[in-house]
């Protein structure tokens, strides 16, 4: 049967308006605490045991009564109404503990009470939902789960990525570039699938949104790469501010339950709610600005005179300039006359258009000519940097049956590049109904609008990245600024709205049975417009492309649960539930070209107008059981099961179930444990769970497409009716503990991870012909086998706690070692586009080149006189290998430090290294063959003219001369370390605030400094395309298309340094 | 009044009822998704025709590339803007032809292959009543043009995934061409009976050659076709790669055709091979040369231009070869000079039959310039040992690239390419 589309469920835009005034209204008008005349005033402090520091945001409530509050930064809070009587008073803060207090509160007075808060490191009655049937204390789970509490973060975070990065052992998060609104790819232990997307299934207070990228600005014919070649993420939707705190699973044993496209892990972001209590407001102002870091050579290690020039050659020294015609120089690859805060000075552009001409290559300006209105900087903070501005405003507040919490964030960010810019504007409100005792309902909503607009860039011949690293050699023959600088002449805009609704019933009838419904709608709206307009320097008749795309997933989610006593030792929790997830993307695409003259054009102001239209649907529906057997509050064995059927299973193949065990021991609440030895609990847990292949794939298709405007067939897929998920198993063990007087925190964890029935891109056979559009011939298959295992390791320990002083130290570490496994008829194939490979016995992918050579450094050695070929069979009947490593990191180390000085002032850093893989530099090799005088090459060119070509190695002859030139020897060692942090906060004496309760100055800077491997000459490890697995990103159309990270034509994410002020009132 | 718990009741009603009607959508997991056209819609006889066009498509865009790159090859055109990621890549540029870099070639002619042997098969098996003979004529003869392509240009074969000779190919081409003749008319019979002569030409069966080319009036032009539509896919590939748009990748700079054809440097040069000469140089560093002059061809002067798959003059010129193999100078001679005048250049006279060859050569190599048969004319040639010499600088050079030809290298056909060595065990590391 046909289902009906989400046409019927769209809401409409002024629907949306009315939602947000009627939430408006719900705030200001809710119900009050009631106003009596026997009520009394409950104040106090919460602050640190050790450091006597305030503790914000910790939760402060009378016990059964639903009055409370939160903590301000100054760790004070103030009950206001209370009925006159005796109650117990508790704090609540993750990661923490003070025990509760009994207090009198008279008619008509104050109460003070004051709470101290030890440091918990090990929480095991902290509860935590995600991976769990029910919401389960944490001593119950049997696998690792991360938290990140946005309490414990010391910077303002500008995105989700961003707090992301660096925090949770075992995830890598990969930004793409320094493009405006580029988000990042995130991986949690390692790529689980060859064919699908890696990127974790992403939930929002319980309901499932998008967590692939949006679809690429890009036009729906002609080369995919016109365009900024970055893609925005959804994760980047939800306002950081927002956030109480965020929990990561990561691998099959702890996702079984969100079964078959979980395998990749969960993140699941808990937004804030509101509390009991009179409204307290947050505001925050944050201004900064972005500037790059150089990730080119110095010019002064640039040769006297150009290759093919100067004595050494026998003829006249051409001399290679410090500067180009642009303005631009190697630090920055030339591209820095269009960096905002790395504009040439105002002397040096002078200087570089009166050189007289001929004296170095094409493109320099006539000497005779008018200086253009090129930008420079003169020295009068013409040229600072990138401007960041950030807003939010945000109440939290309510009564006994309802309260609430509504935000409103605006940013408006300059990018580094002329066109780059992203203005965001992002609104919630979050309501908490409690109609009964036994009912809550939970109606959490936000709104996004993200309008984002980029210079052309990537490997897109348009692009002003390409054609300034190109220098002369670019698509004009000309590096001079007023050739290169219409290519800023594009208009590459996205406009994103994004709504996130979700109602969830709580309903506990019986005070051991326990309901939960959540029904959720989560819809994007994606505009992408792509203009090169009349006259533009390539397409000089014009091109427009204008698409949009409709993003929808609904979600069905029901869970019982309900607790018995079999013994008086042994509890049970019994867990049943169902889950349906429908997604479904709608898009259409006008393309038109050729316009009549200038102008401001629509699609069809074109001569020539085309129409596009995707669609597809996928639903998955699944039901599960779970029961926790509790012996004495310390011993728990967990088993489950996920049964699902999904639209994209071929029709041979029925219902995949998923079964899960897991075990945790709390050893430190034995007998023999000595309490001084602190708290530890031992873990285990073995799971499946699985991803589904896509919505076409199980089906032999033809594709209509057209040939000289009649309709015709070409093939599209092959077809395979037994096709079916792929399954990955995974064990884990670990430990957690907290040692000396929770000092240490430790967390441990083994996992070991393996995909069976892996969906694996086969290539058939390439005489058969059955090639699709984009001249690919694969089809999905569930053969072979992939691996995963390492470690993930978190520790943090207080270093030194005083009065007014404390340091605290901590690091992770995280390693993976990943292995494919083909069968015999599978041959190898390729997974991105570099060098990335699927080959047997290697890792997912793994960097492995047709060509290599024997002897890298052998002196005197054309390389194509001893290069190999991958496969090929030596004389000695060895078998050369040209496999280097793998793409995807080995290990990542991170570490933070916070520093806790009087007077509230907290330093803090975090930094992160990445290590073990490499990846291939296809902007440097595309410059290169095209003849450019490369400033990863000068110390080679400097070499010849000095010593001859006899003085280079065979590797320096096949890097850097044109005529040995292979894109094979372009793979580099990607080791790097950022400093991804450094933040210092002062709080705001209260003196100064007679309008607020509360303030803290924020200092932070951002991916402040690097280290790259000495093999790295040029670019920065970051600076990749970030598509993922996008049907409407065309490039992106052949699932794990990008599996593969390469270097393009990006320019890499910059350094931000931003102040921020928040003041709480 | 409403009371608490009749509120409750109410919600939980409103729930449970959410939740049934919620969960008897969402638990259908059976979804048609439109969009991609499920194989068997294809057997219905309303999809004939667009069946056709499928394999015109396949047929065209296959062409378009190998008609390229074997143009450089041929040297029929100079790279000036190539870089690999377009234009030839640097080994191409040498004239070699090697299996890393021509996967892509073999790919599109089996693409081509495929679809017009699976439509035949589609179109067939329909009832007779509903078969459309014209479409079925048509099928055939583009899978006549699409196997005569793979046999002049492939070393070797590959059919049913077992290797297999060049000459397979050539042998369903002909066979292919005969059923074509059979069930076609008008254009579409003459074209296939010109095909045949071609592919019998090739295989050195000569009698039967010149009694299809016989058959074919001179004026006989059957053609692929090209579009301006979208995007460069549909149109002419040598016009895309050699235009001001936007690589300049290949010139006519430095061919025996600077000398020869018309230009403004050449007014009276021969208009069936003629170019433009430009003040410009191509978009990037070339190999051989660093960066060189950009004139380019004006044979298809736009994405629309077509290319001849069949053509008169080459059926004439069938003719003037068997002459010279039979030692037939001037009835030769006088095939030759026909076509000249017809083009408005002047009359050859070779004393001897070899000095016939070296212009029957040139006048193969005009009259099918830039449509994909030159090399594969340079084969035959070469493995039959014909008498005649090439022009200069369409030969393999000296190794200087500052003077003559700047081909180090010629392979006459394109070898068994990766993707089809790493995805077929019978010829694996084949």
């Amino acid at each position: 049967m046909k289902l009906p589309t989400f046409a019927a469920l769209r809401l409409p835009r002024r629907l949306f308006g009315v939602a947000v005034v009627a939430a408006l209204g719900v705030v200001f008008l809710a119900p009050r605490p009631t106003q009596a005349q026997n009520t009394g005033t409950v104040t106090g402090q919460v602050i640190d045991a050790n450091t006597q520091a305030p503790m914000g945001s910790a939760q402060v409530y009378l016990e059964g009564t639903g009055l409370g509050t939160l903590t301000n930064q100054a760790g004070r809070f103030i009950i206001l109404n209370v009925p006159a009587g005796s109650y117990t008073i508790r704090v609540d803060l993750i990661g923490h503990r003070a025990p509760d207090q009994q207090i009198d509160v008279p008619a008509g007075q104050t109460t003070e009470v004051n709470f101290s808060m030890e440091t918990e490191a090990l929480g095991l009655d902290e509860i935590v939902v995600t991976g769990t049937a029910g919401a389960a204390r944490r001593r119950e789970v049997g696998n690792t789960i991360a938290q990140v509490n946005l309490a414990d973060v010391p910077e303002p975070p500008v995105s989700v990525d961003a707090l992301l990065q660096a925090r949770v052992p075992g995830m890598t998060v990969m930004q793409g570039s320094g493009g405006s609104g580029s988000g990042a790819r995130i991986r949690l232990r390692g790529n689980v699938s060859v064919a699908m997307s890696n990127q974790p299934i992403l939930y929002v207070d319980g309901i499932r949104v998008r967590s692939d990228s949006y679809a690429k600005n890009v036009p729906p014919v002609g080369y995919p790469g016109r365009s900024g070649n970055d893609v925005a993420s959804p994760l980047n939707d939800i306002n950081p501010a927002d956030i109480e705190r965020i929990e990561v699973i990561k691998g099959a044993a702890a996702t079984t339950l969100y079964g078959t496209e979980a395998a990749a892990g969960v993140i699941q972001i808990f937004t804030k709610r509101g509390h009991t209590g009179r409204a307290r407001w947050t505001a925050q102002i944050e201004q900064g600005m972005n500037r790059m870091q150089k990730f080119g050579v110095d010019p002064s290690t640039r040769p006297a005179c150009q290759p093919g020039t100067g004595p050494a050659y026998g003829n006249t020294c051409v001399p290679e300039p410090a500067i180009t015609a642009s303005g631009g120089t190697s630090d920055y690859l030339f591209i820095n006359p269009w960096l905002r805060g790395h504009l040439p000075s105002c002397d040096d552009v002078a200087a570089a258009r009166r050189a007289p001409a001929g004296l170095f290559q094409r493109g320099w300006p006539d000497p005779t000519a008018a200086d253009a209105l090129q930008p420079c900087d003169n020295g009068f903070f013409s040229d600072l940097g990138a401007w960041q501005q950030r807003y939010s405003l945000s109440v939290a507040g309510g009564g006994e049956a309802l309260q609430y919490f509504v935000s409103g964030a605006y940013e408006n960010d300059e990018g580094m590049m002329p066109m780059d810019k992203e203005e965001k504007v992002i609104v919630r409100g979050n309501f908490t109904f409690a109609p009964s005792s036994d009912l809550q309902i939970q109606w959490n909503t936000s709104f996004t609008s993200d309008e984002i607009s980029n210079t052309a860039a990537g490997n897109n011949a348009h692009g002003l990245t390409l054609n300034s690293f190109r220098r002369d050699r670019n698509y004009l023959a000309d590096e001079s600024f007023d050739a290169i600088n219409p290519f800023t002449n594009q208009e590459i805009t996205s406009d994103i709205e994004h709504l996130i609704t979700g109602v969830t019933a709580t309903y506990s009838p019986l005070s051991n049975q326990t309901n939960r419904l959540s029904v959720g709608f989560d819809q994007a709206q994606q505009e992408n417009r792509n203009l090169r307009p009349f006259d533009f320097i390539r397409a000089p008749l014009g091109i427009i492309a204008d698409a949009r795309g409709e993003f929808t997933t609904l979600t069905l989610d029901y869970v019982g649960t309900l607790d018995f006593n079999l013994t008086e030792d042994l509890r049970s929790s019994f867990s049943w539930g169902g889950q349906s997830i429908a997604t479904e993307i709608q898009a259409t695409a006008a393309y038109g070209e050729d316009f009549a003259g200038p102008g401001e054009p629509v699609v069809n102001s074109a001569g020539t107008t085309l129409g596009f239209e995707y669609r597809e649907r996928v639903v998955n529906a699944g039901f599960f059981v779970q029961n926790l057997f509790d012996f004495k509050n310390r011993y728990f064995l967990t088993a489950g099961l996920r049964v699902d059927g999904n639209s994209a299973f071929g029709e041979d193949l029925g219902l995949e179930a998923y079964p899960k065990v897991s075990a945790s021991w709390v050893m430190s609440e034995e007998s023999f444990w000595d309490p001084d030895w602190g708290q530890i609990k031992l873990r285990g847990a073995w799971g499946q769970s699985g991803r589904a292949p896509g919505a076409f794939d199980a089906i032999r298709t033809f594709e209509p497409v057209g040939w000289g405007g009649e309709p015709a067939f070409f093939p599209r897929n092959v077809g395979n009716p037994e096709l079916g998920p792929e399954r990955t198993s995974e064990i884990e063990v670990g430990f957690e503990g907290a040692f000396l007087d929770d000092r240490l925190a430790i967390d441990f964890t083994y996992y070991d991870q393996n995909t069976t029935d892996a969906l694996f891109r086969v290539r058939q056979v390439a005489s058969d012909g059955f090639f699709d559009v984009n001249n690919s011939s694969d089809q999905l298959e569930n053969v072979g086998e992939l691996s995963n295992k390492g470690v993930e390791l978190s520790v943090s320990g207080v270093i030194l706690r005083g009065e007014n002083f404390g340091w605290e130290l901590g690091g992770t570490l995280y390693t993976n070692k990943s292995k494919v496994t083909l069968p015999e008829e599978v041959p190898d194939f390729t997974a991105g586009d570099g060098w990335g490979w699927i080959q047997n016995g290697e890792s997912v992918p793994v960097m492995r080149t047709d060509f290599c050579l024997p002897d890298p450094d052998a002196l005197g050695v054309d390389p194509d006189d001893v290069e190999e070929r991958h496969g090929t069979t030596r004389a000695d009947g060895s078998v050369v290998d040209c496999t280097i490593g793998p793409n995807a990191p080995t290990h990542i180390i991170g570490g933070f430090t916070t520093v806790q000085l009087p007077y509230g002032i907290t330093l803090s850093a975090r930094g992160e290294y990445q290590g073990g893989n490499y990846i291939y530099d296809g902007a440097a090799w595309n410059a290169i063959r095209r003849s450019v005088i490369w400033p990863g090459c000068y110390d080679v060119y400097s070499t010849i003219a000095d010593e001859g070509l006899n003085a280079l190695t065979a590797k320096e002859k096949a890097q850097c001369l044109v005529e040995f030139n292979r894109a094979d020897y372009r793979v580099y060692d990607r080791d790097f370390f950022k400093l991804r942090e450094i933040t210092a906060s002062v709080p705001i004496p209260q003196s100064w605030l007679p309008w607020g309760e509360d303030a803290t100055f924020t200092i932070s800077g951002r991916n402040v400094w690097r280290w790259v491997n000495d093999d790295f000459p040029v670019f920065e490890p970051e600076m990749t395309n970030n598509n993922d697995n996008n049907p409407l990103s065309r490039d992106g159309v052949s699932s794990g298309a990008f599996l593969e990270s390469s270097l393009l034509e990006h320019i890499p994410p910059p350094q931000t340094w931003t102040a921020a002020i928040r003041v709480s009132f | 009044m409403r009371t608490r718990q009749n509120i409750q009741s109410g919600i939980l009603q409103v729930l449970a009822g959410a939740v049934v009607a919620l969960t008897a959508v969402a638990c259908d997991t059976d979804v048609t998704n439109p969009g991609p056209i499920q194989d068997e819609f294809l057997n219905d006889a309303s999809a004939q025709e667009a069946l056709v066009s499928g394999m015109e498509r396949a047929a065209g865009i296959a062409l378009n590339w190998i008609a390229y790159t074997s143009a450089a090859i041929a040297r029929e055109v100079h790279p000036s803007g190539s870089t690999g990621s377009f234009g030839i890549t640097i080994k191409q540029q040498r004239g070699e032809l090697i299996p890393e870099e021509t996967s892509a070639y073999w790919n599109r002619a089996h693409r081509a292959r495929f679809l017009t042997k699976d439509g035949i098969r589609r179109i067939e098996s329909l009832d007779p009543s509903e078969q459309d003979q014209d479409a079925l004529a048509e099928a055939y003869l583009l899978s006549g043009y699409s196997h005569r392509l793979l046999g002049e240009s492939w070393c070797q074969g590959v059919i049913d995934q077992q290797p297999v000779a060049n000459t397979a190919y050539l042998d369903i081409a002909e066979a292919d061409f005969t059923t074509a003749s059979q069930l076609g008319s008008g254009d579409v019979r003459t074209a296939a009976i010109a095909g045949r002569a071609s592919v019998r030409a090739f295989t050195g069966d000569w009698s039967g050659a010149v009694s299809d080319a016989g058959q074919v009036p001179t004026s006989l032009r059957y053609i692929m076709p090209y579009f301006d539509i979208g995007d460069d896919v549909q149109s002419n590939r040598v016009h895309v790669s050699t235009k001001n748009e936007p690589y300049k990748a290949h010139t006519q700079w430095t061919t025996w055709i600077e000398d020869y054809g018309l230009s403004d440097n050449n007014p009276n040069g021969d208009p069936r091979v003629s170019y433009m000469v430009t003040d410009e140089d191509g978009d990037a560093a070339i190999d051989c040369c660093g960066t060189v002059p950009w004139w380019p061809q004006q044979k298809f002067p736009d994405n629309e231009a077509p290319i001849d798959l069949s053509a008169g003059e080459e059926m004439r010129l069938i003719e003037a070869e068997n002459h010279l193999l039979n030692n037939r100078l001037t009835e030769a001679v006088s095939i030759i000079n026909s076509l000249r005048t017809a083009a408005g250049m002047d009359e050859v006279n070779p004393a001897t039959v070899n000095e016939g060859w070296t212009y029957l050569k040139r006048e193969r190599a005009i009259e099918l310039w830039l449509e994909g048969r030159r090399l594969a004319d340079l084969r035959r040639w070469n493995d039959a040992g014909t008498p005649g010499e090439l022009q200069p600088l369409e030969q393999v050079g000296d190794g200087n690239t500052n003077t003559g030809s700047h081909l180090l290298k010629r392979d006459f056909c394109y070898p068994i390419p990766d993707s089809e060595t790493e995805t077929n065990p019978n010829v694996r590391g084949g």
